[in-house]
């Protein structure tokens, strides 16, 4: 059986540590109950964490890696350590090592050169899923190269993706726009520009297909558009050559598809029952994997929370069925009565959240416990986003919309 | 915004998302039967035509000149179940 998987690279904060417990727990007790009584260990994880960049820290703090050890006690799960991330960072994983030998692995996969790299992991389980040969693996990029990390695990999330025979595509988001910068010139750093233009020539070398596509919005506001035929094409002179700006629709498109989209920080939730095959084409209605966008951000400090549902209505819009579910400190998006001047060009987020409420194909949520901790109530306008518990949130995971034929659930945390 | 008439929002600056969020807030804030009016472009009139339709909203789009479209959109009155 393909693993749920989790892909994490941004800090991990206790409070999502606990979600994340509580929401194994739930699938455990709930759809696996089997598991827990006789407690069955497979080497392939039933639940794969892969984990790099600063998230590899909540493995060292005590309390997070006391509710790591919660989460290892727990059935069939796996941890996939970023070993050279590790390494930077001189982070051991020792101790937990020497409790669960099978579950914590901190030596990575060769890849076809001989080199051990963290992302051939990531992209042998992205590969595992269902869907045609040749396969095609997406990376979610929402970050601006230099000051984040995360472009550089774009690069090689994808690099290893052409070595076991993916065809690529980059999505750049948000500040992720400026990943395909012309003329870039770090000293210190991998050139995330020519590195992404490397893999579009790697992979024609390959016969393999290489996309990159960022959102005509976002660039627009960051100054890229150059030439707009007010038709949907752009054109760019301060990109490299691979990209292309397109409306988010067009970049939406993609998702509709059944490949395996990552990012930095992502899940996979399985869908499909135990030895259920499928022979559905791509394209059929209700093949599209279902979105999760979780907000957990602040409405206003950054583009992300607006950029989230944003993103998530797109994908509504375009027949995917789409949750948003607000958590952690998303939950400020829904507390107190938010307003503005009228002429302001900001959308006040409460404003969009109770326009698009009762969309087709879209739901909203709000995460009670992260209301409670931050001693929170929601705004009583805000009655079309629903109050979800811990068991609910595991529901939502977990449980298939009804009629769907996806194989996964593609949770993309904002 | 300007339009053709100063109070017919011209939205063709806008993506297509952000057009749908601005649309919905607008309706929002008006009555069942009461029309929106908005100049759009040929791309985006094709993002609202089709969704708009679907979801209780009647959709009227009219030429305003080569690239750009006058579109009204107006909730439907629910009918009352006999």
């Amino acid at each position: 059986m393909n693993p749920h998987f989790f892909l994490l690279g941004g800090s991990l904060s206790q409070e999502r540590l606990a979600w994340i417990e509580e929401c194994l727990k739930f699938y455990f007790v709930r759809l696996k109950p089997e598991d827990l009584l006789h407690h069955t260990k497979s080497h392939e994880g039933v639940f794969t964490f892969l984990l790099t960049g600063d998230a590899l820290y909540s493995l060292h703090e005590p309390d997070k890696a006391r509710t790591w050890e919660i989460i290892l006690a727990l059935p069939s799960v796996q941890i996939i350590c970023d070993r050279q991330e590790l390494a930077l960072r001189g982070i051991s994983v020792e101790g937990l090592k020497m409790k669960h030998p099978d579950q914590v692995l901190d030596h990575n996969r060769l890849g076809v050169g001989g080199q051990a790299s963290f992302w051939n992991d990531v992209a042998k389980i992205a590969r595992q899923h269902e869907q045609p040969v040749p396969s095609t693996i997406g990376y979610l990029q929402l970050d601006s190269p230099y000051m984040h990390r995360s472009s550089l695990s774009a690069v090689k999330c994808l690099t290893a993706a052409l070595e076991v025979h993916a065809s690529v595509e980059f999505y750049a988001y948000l500040d992720g726009v400026h990943c395909g910068h012309h003329g870039q010139n770090p000293t210190e750093f991998d050139n995330i520009g020519s590195s992404l233009e490397e893999i579009c020539e790697k992979a024609a070398k390959r016969g393999l297909s290489c996309q990159m596509i960022a959102c005509s919005r976002c660039a627009a506001a960051r100054g890229y558009n150059t030439w707009d035929d007010g038709q949907g094409q752009i054109v760019s002179t301060c990109t490299i050559k691979p990209y292309r700006i397109r409306n988010l629709n067009e970049m939406i498109d993609r998702f509709a598809k059944n490949h395996i989209i990552l990012g930095e920080n992502v899940a996979s939730i399985q869908m499909k029952k135990d030895g259920q095959t499928s022979s559905f084409p791509l394209e059929e209605p209700g093949r599209s994997p279902p979105v999760t966008v979780l907000i957990t951000t602040t409405p206003y400090g950054t583009e992300r929370a607006f950029g989230g549902v944003s993103f998530a209505i797109a994908c509504a819009a375009q027949g995917i069925p789409t949750q948003v579910i607000f958590i952690e400190d998303g939950v400020y998006a829904l507390a107190g009565s938010h307003t503005q001047e009228t002429d302001a060009r900001l959308f006040n987020l409460q404003e969009v959240i109770d326009a698009v409420a009762g969309s087709r194909n879209f739901e909203l949520f709000a995460f009670q416990p992260s209301l409670h901790q931050r001693a929170l109530t929601k705004n009583p306008k805000m009655n079309a986003v629903l109050d979800i518990d811990m068991a609910e949130l595991g529901q939502l995971l977990f449980y298939p919309p009804r009629g769907l034929q996806s194989g996964h659930r593609r949770l993309i945390i904002f | 915004m300007t339009g053709k008439h100063t109070n017919i929002p011209d939205f063709s600056d806008l993506t297509c998302t952000n057009l749908m969020i601005r649309l919905k807030m607008l309706l929002k804030k008006t009555p069942p039967g009461v029309p929106v009016a908005c100049y759009v472009r040929r791309d985006q009139r094709d993002t609202i035509e089709v969704p708009f339709s679907r979801s209780g909203y009647e959709v009227t789009v009219q030429k305003a000149d080569t690239h750009r479209f006058r579109v009204s959109l107006t909730k439907k009155v629910p009918e009352m179940d006999l």
